[in-house]
């Protein structure tokens, strides 16, 4: 049996489509179900094309006896992910320069510390760091909700580092030669030319932030600070028997997800630039 | 020999330049990473060192200073039955989840690494659920799981093949699974980018020219394919394992809270309920160690076998 390569071609595109199509499966099913009425969502079998379109489920999981979310839980995810980002944005491309181009005699010890972090993760540690955070009295605070989080710099300064050191030293000799700083190297050299390394560090790390659950249910116990993924689990924790309806839990997933997911297909060439650039070495 | 003391002196020259720069890089340096040094040093190593100490003592934070009481948590961690289910259902998960990862991983970015008209858009359906969260991922996971009265999803499709359909989560034989197909799920874009970007690298020249040479499908897998994305293989499942430890805690907290019967009870969780719930930091700090040990235990097995995987 031998088949054209044409033919072959087309078996292998369609293939490779409707296996892609069922890795998205659950995604399409919740944007659907959130359309769907609650009547439809409950049908045996399961229905997967809204029958009409309910798009009063998204503004009843803002409101009403079936809200869903708060819209403060909405403002402190988005103060949480730009205050974590930028913050550590920050850090990691300075600390990035430091070990990469600078030379002084602790650096390969720093660099190990980095190395050694990332395969201690917060989850592992996170006893002893609720503690620090504890004695240092920021609990319920945006300060330590944030500050922990952003101090997380291993992946991000090795990732500016591995970038940063494959800039060609000419450049760097050539700038302090003519009289430059290393704040002058930083904004006038590395910042221009680290753009491909931040857009893949901004897109890996605002996804980490607006998606972590652990840390801000350990540091903001009170509800004032809660961010979403908190809501969603309150939802997820009750499952069946529960007063909101599921159109209105998917609803209120989509809400939630759709930011993630836009950033997502904006950024996806970076993101996988940064993650697949990681594994050069 | 006439050369030496002015390339001396030239040598000397340089090095004073050499220190004299070196001298002012520390400052700068200094100055430049201590935001950075500052907070990592407060919020990562310190917590690394200090829960060390901590597993020391018997405390419930909000009493007093934390008790010294020598390796009392360690013994008692020896005599807690419920530790060893802890360690044992966490490296099931683990070994349930990121193997099949690695393989599935693998056989989608073979799947997708060639050209037509609409790969971005495709790669795309792969790549998407990366934007999920876990709590998300639970919420919609537990619809697709639920059983009796009304099937979800999954189940309804079982049951068409003529199958009792199992009880997903709330089953002790179950719910474990469960959790980890939910995370093989979220683990697989970034493990098929990263395999996808090593398969990109081979070229297109060697699997045509094999090809034509009459090399089949598997053939090619076993001996272009594999050698050429095996060097991949550690870092895919570093990845997933760090994804599945995240995972261990965010799904079980959400979805089983590490039941039923301690069936999806792991080490981090454990761990949570120990500080958090009965608020034994001392005892939760040791088990911590356990968890580090435990994860340090497991990328040294990874590191043997990618060595012998290369030879």
């Amino acid at each position: 049996m031998t088949l054209s390569p044409r033919i072959r071609r087309a078996f292998r595109i369609f293939f490779a489509t409707a296996v892609g199509l069922l890795m998205a499966a659950p995604l399409f099913y919740m944007v659907a179900g959130s359309l769907m009425s609650n009547e439809q969502l409950s049908i045996q079998p399961p229905e997967v094309i809204p029958n009409s379109l309910h798009f009063e489920n998204y503004s009843n999981a803002f409101s009403g006896v079936t809200q869903v979310i708060q819209l403060r839980s909405f403002v402190n995810s988005i103060i949480f992910t730009v205050g974590v980002v930028g913050l550590q944005w920050m850090l990691c491309l300075t600390g990035g320069l430091v070990v990469a181009k600078m030379r002084f005699r602790s650096r390969n010890l720093i660099t190990a510390f980095y190395a050694i972090s990332l395969f201690i993760p917060l989850i592992t540690t996170l006893i002893p760091a609720f503690v620090v955070v504890y004695e240092l009295k920021l609990v319920n605070t945006y300060a330590g909700l944030i500050l922990p989080i952003a101090a997380q710099t291993g992946f991000g300064t090795l990732l500016f580092r591995q970038y940063i050191s494959q800039m060609p030293e000419e450049l760097f000799d050539a700038a302090r030669i003519d009289g430059a700083n290393w704040w002058r190297i930083l904004r006038n050299i590395v910042l221009p030319l680290a753009r491909p390394a931040t857009a893949a560090y901004v897109a890996i790390s605002v996804l980490t932030a607006w998606n972590m659950y652990l840390w801000p249910l350990v540091a903001a116990e009170g509800g004032s600070l809660q961010v979403l993924t908190q809501t969603l689990a309150q939802v997820g924790t009750t499952g069946q028997g529960q007063v909101t309806p599921q159109n209105v839990i998917f609803a209120s997933v989509v809400i939630v997800t759709l930011p993630m997911i836009l950033v997502f297909l904006v950024v996806q060439p970076a993101f996988v630039r940064g993650l697949a650039g990681s594994g050069v070495e | 020999m006439r050369q030496v003391p002015s390339a001396n002196v030239a040598v000397s020259a340089t090095r004073i330049r050499v220190r004299k720069s070196r001298r002012r890089d520390r400052r700068a340096a200094a100055v430049m990473i201590a935001p950075n040094l500052l907070l990592f040093t407060v919020f990562v190593l310190v917590p690394i060192v200090g829960g060390l100490a901590l597993s020391f003592t018997t405390w419930n934070i909000t009493n007093g200073w934390p008790k010294w009481v020598g390796l009392d948590n360690y013994r008692r961690m020896r005599d807690d039955p419920l530790v060893w289910e802890a360690v044992k259902t966490t490296v099931k998960f683990i070994v349930m989840g990121v193997i099949p990862t690695v393989v599935i991983a693998l056989g989608l970015a073979m799947l997708i690494n060639f050209r037509f008209r609409f790969v971005a858009a495709v790669r795309s359906l792969y790549l998407i659920p990366a934007a999920m969260s876990f709590a998300a991922s639970a919420v919609v996971w537990r619809y697709l799981y639920l059983n009796g009265p009304g099937y979800g999803v999954i189940n309804y499709v079982i049951s068409r093949f003529g199958v009792t359909p199992p009880d997903w989560l709330a089953s002790t034989q179950w719910s474990l699974l469960s959790l980890d197909i939910i995370t093989i799920w979220l683990t697989l874009p970034i493990a098929t980018i990263l395999y996808l970007a090593a398969l990109q690298r081979i070229p297109d020249s060697i699997i045509e020219a094999a090809t034509l040479d009459g090399a089949g499908a598997f053939r090619r897998a076993v001996h272009i394919v594999w050698p050429g994305v095996s060097y991949m293989t550690p870092l895919v499942a570093i990845v997933a394992l760090l994804s599945f430890t995240n995972g261990s805690f965010d799904l079980v907290n959400i979805l089983t809270k590490g039941g039923p019967l301690y069936a999806t009870q792991t080490l981090i969780y454990y761990i949570y309920v120990n500080g958090f719930g009965y608020g034994m930091f001392g005892y939760a700090a040791a088990l911590s160690v356990l968890q580090i040990a435990l994860i340090g235990g497991i990328l040294l097995v990874l590191r043997l076998l990618s060595r012998l995987a290369v030879r």
